[in-house]
């Protein structure tokens, strides 16, 4: 699963951050493997059961900058190929 | 002479059929007729229909990939050991559980039938593969008798072939059924959903969600039980759906986030996003899983 926070300011520069929740499987001597069989410990990166997973990004723009428009997309992944949009927000922002 | 003619002709009749089945099916459609799970959409129409959409109905044509590679490369390879029915049964007993009563000559030629499947570049070969291979699954017996007692094994034995083992009450006239406690049991969906633990010792960790069920769920005051969330709510049903569905993924998942902007450092007035995201895991097990 991934967390990505993008901010895009007016003058087109772009901001991004990302935040990525999921497991590793680890062989025995310590390499992340992908087979089932080779797999025996494993390292926990995901979202826990009765649980909330707080995060908190800033993004910094220059001086003059006087708009962003800002976006908050969460992407669950069923594998590392196929991932679905599930959750957004997005707000525009004015410094002036 | 008549006499002794008839015993011997009674003695092989019984001893055939028996030998048979302790050397298992010889053909996937042998082994599939052994546990015929078609019979049970005759009088359980829906549940079949739900069954049908599921992840359980295509266990195996859907697990290829990793099946294939156990096959070809973990178990000749790095392990550098003989392609047996044993070493089979450590992907198929849980995404075809009825290749346990294949013959150890079926359940090679099966995993090669997945190997090629995989490999080949014959588009009308790979068809026809998987087609046969699509007649292995978690079908309806799967759960109502093979695995129905394995949790319990010491306590209530063996599961007798032809018996549908349920979690309800509800006798059926037309077949012999047994209610048995286990079906609604989150361990009973462990066997398969969380660490598997093979007859000679080796684990296979192809997921863990019965692992954080148990210790970062129940420990923190769950109750819930797979079967609750992923068969009772919104009548789910024996579609048991999972990560691959966007809506039980969504319910597990709690979404909350501010977007605040702010002129920061006082007196330079620095323009800042302040972002601030909320993910709240409302499953009884870690997202994702594995």
């Amino acid at each position: 699963m991934v967390l990505e926070v993008t901010a895009k300011d007016n003058k087109g520069k772009e901001y991004k951050e990302v935040k990525s929740y999921y497991p590793i499987g680890i062989d025995l001597d310590g390499y992340m493997r992908y087979g089932a069989w080779q797999i025996k410990e494993m390292i926990d990166l995901t979202l826990q059961p009765k649980t909330i997973q707080k995060e908190q990004v800033i993004f910094e723009f220059d001086k003059d900058i006087t708009s962003a428009d800002v976006a908050v997309n969460v992407y669950y992944y069923i594998s590392g190929k196929k991932g679905d949009k599930i959750y957004s927000a997005s707000k525009h922002l004015s410094f002036e | 002479m008549k006499k002794n003619v008839f015993i011997f002709v009674s003695i092989i009749m019984i001893l055939i059929p028996a030998m048979l089945y302790a050397e298992g099916a010889k053909s996937i459609d042998e082994l599939v007729q052994m546990y015929d799970d078609s019979k049970c959409k005759e009088c359980h129409p829906q549940e079949y229909e739900e069954w049908q959409q599921s992840y359980h109905a295509k266990a195996v044509v859907n697990s290829l990939k990793g099946m294939r590679n156990f096959y070809a490369i973990g178990v000749p390879k790095e392990w550098e050991r003989k392609l047996t029915k044993t070493e089979v049964l450590k992907c198929l007993d849980c995404h075809a559980p009825v290749v346990n009563y294949a013959s150890e000559e079926l359940a090679v030629k099966i995993a090669e039938m997945i190997i090629e499947a995989k490999d080949t570049k014959d588009e009308n070969r790979r068809a026809e593969l998987k087609k046969q291979l699509n007649k292995l699954n978690v079908g309806c017996l799967s759960c109502h008798n093979i695995k129905a007692l394995s949790i319990a094994r010491g306590l209530l034995g063996d599961p007798e072939p032809g018996t549908i083992y349920t979690s309800n009450m509800i006798i059926s006239p037309a077949h012999k059924t047994e209610p048995v406690n286990t079906l609604d049991k989150s361990l009973f969906c462990a066997q398969c959903h969380g660490r598997y633990v093979a007859p000679d010792g080796d684990q296979i960790m192809c997921n863990t969600l019965n692992g954080s069920y148990y210790n970062n769920y129940v420990s923190r005051g769950g109750s819930e039980t797979c079967q609750d969330c992923h068969m009772k709510k919104a009548n789910r049903g024996h579609r048991f759906p999972g990560g691959h569905d966007l809506e039980i993924v969504k319910e597990g998942i709690g979404f909350e986030a501010e977007i605040q902007g702010v002129r920061h450092t006082v007196g330079k007035w620095i323009p800042r996003a302040i972002i601030r995201v909320a993910l709240e895991n409302k499953a009884g097990h870690r997202i994702p899983d594995g």
